[in-house]
């Protein structure tokens, strides 16, 4: 039987560098582009064709934009739609990286803690950003909770700064871990299905339809649960309580 | 894990961004405008014509209010005239009635003092054809000297005469 992580390698396709550093094309690297078409792709189709009476693409369309505006309108407030075209894109990226990712024979780019990482990562340090762009030195007040006695504070901003640092890690943990575990029940199912021949090899097989459906829900769960706090963390910069 | 191998980083990240930074410098450009737009425009529209619809209806409310009460209105002055044509129509009955009842009291005092008069005047009339009559035959029953059989039939014949012209209705003409 298969390695069930061996789906998660990846190997240089064309080696390529950048003053020293490795760029080279790999299967996650055309994934991703993959993933830039389709929601180009998509979302510029929509775009092109936006009319009063929206066509079935502009629902669609229309339907996600709508979901991250509500999200954000949620969480951050009216003023939050200044970052509505970052969020979206983010959302969109690590939607249909999911949902690719799950087309056997494709490549989960979010498998990739350092992928997932660098959205974490990036997301916090622009809240911290914002967070201080809007309330400069005031912004260190995020480590003291509202209504804090005073000989507390020893106790409560370590609590407050160790719970902060969390929020990037596990926000990347959260989908890498959760796409990682995914295919790899999936693999491991199916390589039983594979292997258990006819006789009974259609119980793992069942199993495994069974969970690619879950599977689906999942890539949509994990993208929301990424897009939605990905809005609280901007969301506390914004309005410090 | 495969996924820990640190070989990749450089490049996945590398990728990642400009990845992102494209699909985010494009639907930033021209994806995302007409689409928010669009339902922008949409939200704005349903609201306008909620709105619009509002306002007809309270328009069409109260115009319907007005015309109920002017219709209101024009059954009670319909009543009202209705009540005065009755009215009226009562008050001529009415005088027409006393009228016709002074007119027929009129005419029947008339005819009775026409046929007062009248009586009285056939009655003078009678008196005086009486006379002549009896004139008539003084002078006829003189003129002559007759028998007392002659006498007597004469003076029948004479009252016979007088009794026939009376009883044909006419009084005689002297």
């Amino acid at each position: 039987m298969d390695d069930p992580l061996h789906p998660f390698e990846l190997h240089a396709l064309i080696p390529l560098s950048l003053f020293g550093l490795d760029i080279s094309i790999n299967k996650a690297v055309l994934t991703m582009w993959v993933v830039v078409a389709v929601v180009v792709g998509l979302l510029w189709r929509a775009g092109s064709q936006a009319g009063l009476v929206p066509t079935k693409l502009q629902s669609l369309a229309e339907l996600l934009i709508d979901f991250i505006r509500g999200i954000i309108h949620d969480t951050m407030g009216k003023d939050g739609m200044r970052f509505f075209p970052l969020i979206s894109t983010l959302f969109l990226f690590i939607l249909f990286s999911n949902l690719l990712g799950l087309i056997p024979g494709s490549y989960t780019v979010t498998s990739q803690i350092i992928v997932t990482g660098v959205f974490a990562v990036g997301v916090y340090v622009l809240s911290l950003v914002v967070g201080f762009k809007l309330h400069g030195a005031k912004f260190f007040g995020i480590l003291v909770p509202p209504g804090t006695p005073g000989w507390l504070l020893p106790l409560m901003v370590p609590i407050e700064l160790i719970s902060q640092l969390a929020r990037p890690i596990s926000l990347a943990v959260r989908l890498f871990a959760n796409m990682t575990a995914g295919h790899v029940i999936l693999g491991v199912l199916f390589g039983l299905a594979i292997s258990g021949g006819l006789l009974i090899g259609w119980l793992p097989f069942s199993f495994t339809i069974a969970l690619y459906g879950l599977e689906v829900g999942i890539a949509f769960i994990q993208a929301y649960i990424f897009t939605i706090l990905t809005c609280v963390y901007m969301g506390d910069a914004m309005h410090l309580h | 894990m495969p996924q820990f191998d640190s070989h990749f980083f450089s490049s996945l990240i590398f990728w990642e961004i400009i990845s992102f930074a494209i699909l985010f410098w494009v639907l930033y450009k021209f994806a995302f405008p007409p689409i928010l737009e669009a339902l922008e425009t949409r939200e704005r529209k349903i609201k306008e014509s909620i709105d619009q619809a509002e306002e007809s209806r309270k328009a069409a409310e109260q115009r319907l209010q007005d015309y109920e009460s002017k219709l209101t209105g024009a059954a009670r002055e319909a009543e009202a005239i209705l009540l005065e044509a009755k009215a009226k129509a009562q008050q001529l009955l009415d005088d027409n009635q006393q009228r016709l009842q002074a007119e027929s009291d009129r005419i029947r005092e008339e005819t009775s003092q026409e046929i007062e008069r009248e009586r009285r005047k056939a009655l003078q009339d009678i008196r005086r054809e009486t006379a002549n009559l009896a004139l008539l035959v003084a002078e006829k029953v003189i003129s002559r000297s007759l028998s007392g059989d002659d006498q007597r039939r004469f003076a029948e014949e004479a009252l016979d005469a007088v009794a026939g012209q009376y009883v044909n209705g006419d009084p005689p003409s002297v």
